[in-house]
């Protein structure tokens, strides 16, 4: 048995070194290759880049121009798809290569480590994405970028109020008189507002678990293919999580694009327009 | 939390070296890739975008140059033909006005040449005239000296007297 090497999957990334208090985990190494491709491929397109596109250019031009009318459906805006493009577009291509650098079939690529329950294998690589102290900041970062999004585009006010609705506890007072119907209205918006701000941590935490427990149940998945029936067995699924890969690497970037959208958004005014229409088509009705 | 911190193994030293990995790809896409693509195609979509208007302003200058031009043919016929009908005109009111006065030159020619003909033969006739007196008067002198009788001299005198 002291011969034998155990692997199992866990649900958090294996440490692979150590530098002082700070421990190199598996997906933190995957990431960092990542960051290394990336600035590889950025340099060599920027010194690619002429008035006539070729080659790489001419790929990341065309899937730049997609990505952007893809955007502009969500929006509905050339001024928010501009000003988030390049933060979803960056989480694109961070989840993407996360995604399918875990799932490469590297073979025994890994490390051997004494363990309690004897010897057991170390993959080197595994995807950043699954693991949740890799989804996670870039979760918290999605979030916040758009609540500092919605403060640029409609106010520290307005967007503070989204959450803590100080101007529907203030027209208790102000409108009482005019609608006392206020009275119940204007708690239940404030409740509203702090179950928005609730909303916000559920974004953080959809946003991390989808991710990561997406990408984890793929690797799961294709180990335990790998296990039954080694090279022929995993092939259709290690496809499959190809396209697993692009698909959640579009949901978490679309994701936060919506949240972009949302938090550029005057709730207010549509609100108040939506009530000043109201009041006309009650005038109108009563004058029929 | 500490059991979903423990289960799940957070750890924020991680948390943070993720973060600083995804600023990284966001400020490398950015400025590297995004941006001067960006760029590029406006560029290109600016310039793609001058040259057909070039190419239509081009185009319009061309047709006006075109019409300008046949306008300016057409007009040059029209002043040419006017110039071509204006001379045919003049050279034919010259060549009538030449006409007449060549027709004017030969009546006057015609009456002159009639005019010294007419003294010529006036001239010619009285010529004649006095030849035949002279002759007469020679034949008349030749035929007394041959006939010196006083008969022939009363009635040859008579005779002549007569004539």
């Amino acid at each position: 048995m002291e011969g034998e090497i155990i692997h199992e999957s866990t649900l958090y990334a294996e440490p692979i070194a150590h530098f002082g208090s700070f421990t190199v985990t598996n997906a933190l190494f995957t990431s960092t290759i990542v960051v290394f491709i990336i600035v590889i491929i950025a340099i060599v397109v920027k010194l690619s880049i002429k008035k006539i596109p070729r080659g790489i250019q001419n790929l990341f031009e065309i899937i730049i121009e997609g990505a952007e009318d893809l955007c502009d459906q969500v929006t509905g805006d050339r001024k928010i798809t501009n000003k988030a493009f390049p933060i979803v577009f960056a989480i694109f291509m961070f989840v993407i290569l996360n995604n399918w650098i875990g799932i490469l079939p590297l073979g025994g690529l890994g490390l051997v480590e004494l363990t309690e329950h004897g010897r057991a294998w170390i993959p080197i690589i595994r995807s950043g994405t699954a693991d949740i102290n890799g989804t996670l900041p870039l979760a918290i970062m999605s979030v916040i970028g758009a609540n500092i999004f919605g403060i640029i585009s409609i106010g520290i006010w307005k967007t503070i109020n989204k959450y803590i609705n100080l101007n529907a506890l203030g027209s208790i007072f102000t409108k009482v008189r005019k609608d006392p119907s206020i009275l119940m209205t204007a708690p239940i918006m404030f409740a509203v507002g702090v179950l928005e701000l609730v909303g916000e941590f559920a974004k953080v935490a959809s946003l991390s678990f989808r991710l990561f427990g997406n990408v984890f149940a793929g690797e799961v998945l294709l180990a335990s293919m790998g296990a039954i029936l080694v090279y022929v067995l995993p092939t259709p699924f290690l496809l499959l999580e190809v396209l697993v890969g692009v698909i959640q690497a579009f949901i978490f970037a679309i994701l936060t694009l919506v949240y972009y959208t949302i938090s550029s958004m005057d709730h207010d005014e549509d609100h108040d327009a939506k009530h000043e229409h109201g009041d006309e088509e009650v005038k109108l009705s009563g004058a029929h | 939390m500490d059991s979903f911190i423990e289960t799940f193994h957070i750890d924020w030293k991680i948390i943070i070296a993720q973060s600083i990995n995804f600023v990284i790809v966001l400020f490398v896409l950015y400025f590297l890739l995004v941006k001067p693509l960006k760029k590029m195609m406006k560029d290109r979509t600016a310039t793609i975008t001058g040259g057909l208007n070039d190419a239509k302003v081009n185009a319009e200058l061309l047709l006006k140059t075109k019409k300008e031009y046949d306008d300016v043919l057409a007009n040059a016929r029209i002043e040419a033909n006017t110039i071509f009908q204006e001379g045919k005109k003049e050279a034919l009111d010259q060549k009538r006005v030449m006409v007449e006065n060549a027709g004017k030159e030969v009546e006057q020619m015609i009456a002159s040449g009639k005019k010294v003909l007419e003294s010529e033969k006036a001239k010619m006739i009285e010529e004649a005239k006095n030849e035949i007196v002279s002759l007469v008067v020679l034949a008349t002198e030749k035929l007394l000296e041959s006939h010196k009788d006083e008969t022939f001299d009363k009635k040859s005198l008579e005779k002549i007297k007569n004539i």
